[in-house]
């Protein structure tokens, strides 16, 4: 009888002290980890949408350009969602032209996030960049290079959003057919998403620039 | 002291992970794609046998031996959810190519297989002394088998040489999982014979 409760006893404290300690490191590092997607994975997406409106800009000019991007963050609240929307405004000559939102398709290597541009005035894409990616190097990493990358500019978001095997309109990468269908379902997915709460999005543009969640 | 030295560099050759103890192979090859995913995982995989060894050591006489594996199993998942959250936060780049591979270090075998075989029975010095030689085995293994992955695989050696390409055209099949088998089993054989010699040169 002994026995049976220092057994609970000890597997019970390992486990509450185990827990106690990595609540208090979540909390403690929560912020900076979230932080470091945004930094390194959404904003470079949206830069890339920019530059595909801007032309290349040197590096200097990039890392500005990524910096600025904080404030064009912005939240809203869908109803079919239990957190708030993130997306981005993407300006041209200073005016708002396009809203780029992230949405992810199923990959080789796990999800694969990209970050989709849609014109606001006729809704048609401007073009995408890729956010999150586990796929194959050398394989499914092609996705993120240009000549796949450059059908989609201006692409109408009607576009049946499936490589050609699957009946669709994109032309994969060959030998990444795989990586090419997460990459036209997570388009086809933010279309989908951009064209049922188009109001609330756009409402949102003007919201106050840094407003948190 | 010189029974910690000897515990420390057990791992380092006689026993090293991979090659002489053929465990922990499921993240090995899974993430041996290139040197500095060896490195980064290899080093992930040291800090928690290091922890968990020593903190195991330590609460020894306390645990019961009925619930030993249990007990192991939570000291070790919270060790890897420790670096898993310190990796996202302050090491944003490795936790990105190595993804899912941190959180499976919990069922890396070589970690359990530490604790249940050498932590339960020795003293916390002995066993950090362990804990730290295998870790390094481990990275120093992981380390070699991604470097030849990735330079005769990709034809680069990021790590050292950054962007720079050795050979155009790369067997390229090294990266998938076969060719880590491949790369695994003729290292192993090239230890083996490099062990062969040295026994030989001595008698």
């Amino acid at each position: 009888m002994k026995d049976s409760i220092q057994m609970v006893v000890v597997l019970s404290l390992i486990s509450l002290l185990s827990g106690l300690a990595l609540g208090g490191l979540h909390a403690a590092t929560h912020e900076r980890a979230e932080n470091n997607i945004l930094k390194y994975k959404k904003i470079p997406a949206v830069a890339d949408i920019y530059e595909v409106l801007a032309g290349e800009l040197p590096p200097a000019q990039r890392e500005a350009l990524e910096e600025g991007l904080l404030a064009e963050k912005r939240y809203v609240e869908l109803p079919d969602f239990e957190e708030p929307l993130l997306f981005f405004v993407v300006r041209k000559d200073g005016q708002p032209f396009a809203v780029a939102l992230e949405d992810f398709g199923q990959g080789f290597g796990g999800d694969l996030g990209v970050m989709t541009g849609f014109e606001i005035e006729s809704g048609n894409l401007v073009a995408i960049g890729i956010t999150t990616m586990a796929e194959t190097p050398g394989v499914g990493t092609k996705v993120r290079e240009e000549p796949f990358l450059a059908q989609f500019h201006g692409m109408s978001p009607d576009t049946v959003f499936a490589v050609e095997k699957e009946g669709g309109d994109i032309d994969a990468v060959t030998g990444a057919t795989v990586s090419s269908q997460a990459v036209a379902v997570a388009i086809g997915a933010a279309a989908k998403l951009y064209a049922d709460n188009r109001d609330a999005i756009l409402a949102a543009i003007d919201q106050v620039p840094g407003g948190e969640q | 002291m010189t029974s910690l030295v000897r515990e420390f560099t057990k791992g380092l050759w006689d026993e090293i992970p991979l090659f002489r103890i053929v465990l922990g192979l499921c993240p090995a090859l899974a993430v041996t794609t290139t040197m500095e995913n060896g490195l980064g995982m290899g080093l992930a995989a040291t800090f928690v046998m290091v922890c968990s060894n020593g903190l195991i050591s330590a609460l020894r006489k306390i645990i019961p031996d009925e619930v030993r594996v249990a007990c192991y199993i939570v000291v070790i998942a919270a060790f890897v959810v420790c670096v898993e959250m310190i990796t996202k936060a302050y090491f944003f780049a490795l936790s990105e190519s190595l993804g899912l591979f941190i959180p499976l270090i919990v069922v890396n075998c070589i970690i359990l297989g530490r604790a249940e075989a050498f932590a339960r029975k020795n003293g916390v010095l002995a066993s950090l002394a362990d804990g730290l030689g295998m870790g390094l085995g481990f990275t120093l293994a992981l380390t070699v088998v991604g470097a030849v992955r990735e330079f005769f695989g990709a034809g680069t050696l990021g790590l050292v040489f950054g962007e720079q390409v050795f050979l155009e055209r790369p067997f390229g099949f090294l990266q998938s999982a076969p060719g880590a088998f491949l790369t695994l089993g003729l290292l192993l054989g090239l230890m083996n014979l490099f062990g062969k010699l040295g026994r030989k040169r001595k008698a």
